[in-house]
């Protein structure tokens, strides 16, 4: 075995309580707090009008959209580490199965709760279900989303069950084969709002829906490393070492396969040297750099320390799992605004203060750094939405019976 | 079927935005909002040439809505807000119904054509101009170039039409081939916008 479990004995001493015991009641506090100031802002945003925020005609989806892809990929992990194992009836990860879920119940509420900041008119959501135009890939991605949380629910809901005697081994097999469906269509259909855009030249490729799941079980994978070592650290769960030691060599190939799909994308992107170099050049060397390398190279380092089995000690896991949480953030906001980055018209034309953020100068100016940066109100409202995801995963540790059953 | 659509001759458009001021003051679009605006092919800002082999090269181009025939926008809105009038063949957009999401913005190929009211609309003047038809302005709503559907409907020309000192906008039923637009196109070599997006747009540039 080269499995590092050294660490293991060290913290598998303490007996978890019966109920989460005041970690979780501050952590209830302090993320409602949060939520709360961040509905606040949400209404300054409404009253005020989204002129508040950095987002223009131009450029007109901004950090909320960048939030929604990266919660929706985090809600993926949960799901699929914990319905794999029982969908195909092999060894699954250790008792973290029910923590996983909740991570994705709390991810997708996350999920939905950006959505819903960036509408202008949040009293007419109701109008979704009562016009629904089905060929609209936003309308399918409500829809999915809402089955997600629902049969995340369910499938939390049978695992409790199963624990009890009240579900039986086969019902929750098929449970979880349908969870696992749904939550391979959720992260395509999440990437078709913009992969089936034309008029975006960066968004409009096949590739996108896989390249989406595969970006999803990264972030989500590294999702769930931490917080199951948090978790097994606050003695909450018992977390044998040899399972966080196969999470991250599943969060190692999880990594290589995103950076394959990313570069069979630039290659098809530059190959032509036409108008797909200039997405390559802005990614590279031009205005999203930043974000470009940040993604290689927190992928690289997680990678590493995935992969070498002296360095899979619990902090470094942690920092790889961080890593690859950073790396599919800096690969949201990279795809959102790089979209927006490359007009289709880019002549020059009267510049008003709700064409484009950096409306003061030309289209060139306008067009030299990064098209859009969001403002304090949307970071304070964005920090809300996050702060309810974890109201809501701290309330799940507080009120549900997520710790392993005494059996496994 | 009614077809409407519109030519705009890029030999005659002298750029002087008569067309945006009048469907501004038509419509009574919001200030900083312009359904159509007077693009330069030329330098870095409006109204500059840029140099060439041949000297100096300006040409303008009026871009708003393009009112395609194979639209990007309707395909993509959730609640069918923004959608294509079968009679007209006009892209209209129900400000009432319109639920603020953007997605029509994004998957519009036409850049800058849409646009989204980010405050409460403001004025230059306190009371209303131009038609009396025409629908109240939202906040936090997505709205563009109706061709003047008000003016359509009762058998008058859109606003930009009428105030065109250089007369190089044409107007009229694409399916009709003794309109208008379709004795300018007949005549002329043209061409559409972004082509390659396949929106099939009822806006042609004549060349």
């Amino acid at each position: 075995m080269t499995e590092n479990v050294s660490t293991a004995g060290a913290v598998k001493a303490p007996s978890a309580p019966a109920k989460a015991g005041k970690g979780a009641t501050v952590g209830i506090v302090v993320s409602a707090i949060v939520a709360a100031i961040g509905i606040a802002l949400w209404m300054v945003q409404l009253s005020g009008g989204m002129v508040q925020t950095a987002m223009r005609n131009l450029d007109s989806w901004g950090l909320y959209i960048t939030m929604f892809m990266f919660f929706v990929g985090l809600s993926a992990g949960g799901l699929i580490i914990s319905s794999v194992p029982k969908a195909f009836g092999i060894k699954g990860f250790g008792g973290i199965s029910k923590v996983a879920v909740m991570t994705s119940i709390a991810a997708t509420v996350a999920a939905i709760g950006f959505v819903v900041v960036d509408l202008g008119q949040p009293l007419r959501v109701w109008e979704l279900f009562a016009y629904s135009n089905l060929g609209s890939p936003l309308m399918w991605d409500i829809i999915v989303l809402m089955v997600y949380l629902i049969l995340s629910c369910v499938y939390l809901w049978a695992q409790v069950g199963n624990e009890k005697g009240k579900v039986t081994h086969a019902a929750l097999r098929v449970i979880s084969v349908v969870a696992l469906v749904c939550a391979v269509l959720v992260h395509s259909v999440t990437a078709w709002i913009f992969g089936l855009q034309q008029s975006h030249e960066m968004w409009h490729t096949a590739l996108l829906a896989p390249w989406f799941v595969s970006s999803a079980l990264v972030c989500g994978t590294g999702l769930v490393m931490c917080a199951a070592v948090a978790l097994r650290a606050a003695g909450y769960l018992k977390w044998d070492q040899s399972d966080l030691v196969k999470l991250a060599k599943l969060l190692a190939v999880f990594l290589l396969v995103d950076l394959y799909f990313f570069g069979c994308d630039l290659l098809t992107e530059g190959f032509p040297a036409a108008s797909g170099m200039a997405v390559v050049d802005m990614l590279v060397s031009g205005p999203l750099a930043p974000f470009f390398w940040g993604e290689i190279i927190l992928s690289a380092v997680a990678v590493v320390l995935c992969v070498v089995p002296q360095l899979r000690t619990t902090p470094l896991m942690v920092v790889a799992g961080i890593c690859a949480i950073a790396a599919i953030f800096c690969k949201r906001a990279q795809l959102l605004v790089g979209g927006f980055q490359i007009p289709n018209v880019d002549l020059p034309a009267v510049m008003t203060p709700f064409t484009v953020t950096n409306w003061e100068g030309n289209m060139a100016q306008a067009y030299a750094g990064m098209v859009y940066w969001p403002t304090p109100l949307e970071l304070g409202i964005a920090l809300g939405v996050v702060g309810l995801a974890f109201l809501v995963f701290f309330l799940g540790l507080k009120l549900l019976p997520l710790k392993p059953a005494e059996q496994e | 079927m009614t077809h409407y659509g519109m030519a705009i001759d890029m030999q005659r458009c002298v750029g002087c935005n008569a067309c945006t001021i009048a469907c501004k003051s038509t419509n009574n679009v919001p200030e900083g909002v312009f359904w159509t605006r007077v693009h330069t092919d030329g330098g870095d800002v409006p109204d500059v040439p840029r140099e060439t082999a041949g000297g100096l090269y300006m040409n303008y181009i009026t871009i708003g809505c393009q009112h395609c025939e194979n639209p990007a926008c309707v395909k993509v809105c959730p609640v069918g807000a923004t959608y294509r009038d079968e009679a007209t063949g006009i892209v209209r957009q129900d400000y009432d119904k319109c639920i603020g999401c953007r997605m029509c913005m994004a998957a519009c190929p036409y850049t800058g054509v849409r646009s989204f009211n980010w405050e409460e609309p403001k004025y230059a003047m306190d009371f209303a101009t131009g038609d009396i038809d025409v629908p109240k302005h939202e906040k936090h709503v997505v709205e563009k170039c109706t061709f003047c559907y008000q003016r359509i409907a009762k058998g008058e020309v859109p606003a930009c039409m009428e105030l065109c000192p250089a007369r190089a906008r044409h107007w009229g039923d694409l399916d009709d081939p003794e309109s208008d637009v379709s004795k300018a196109l007949a005549g002329r070599e043209y061409a559409q916008l972004l082509p390659e997006m396949g929106t099939k747009p009822s806006v042609y540039y004549l060349v």
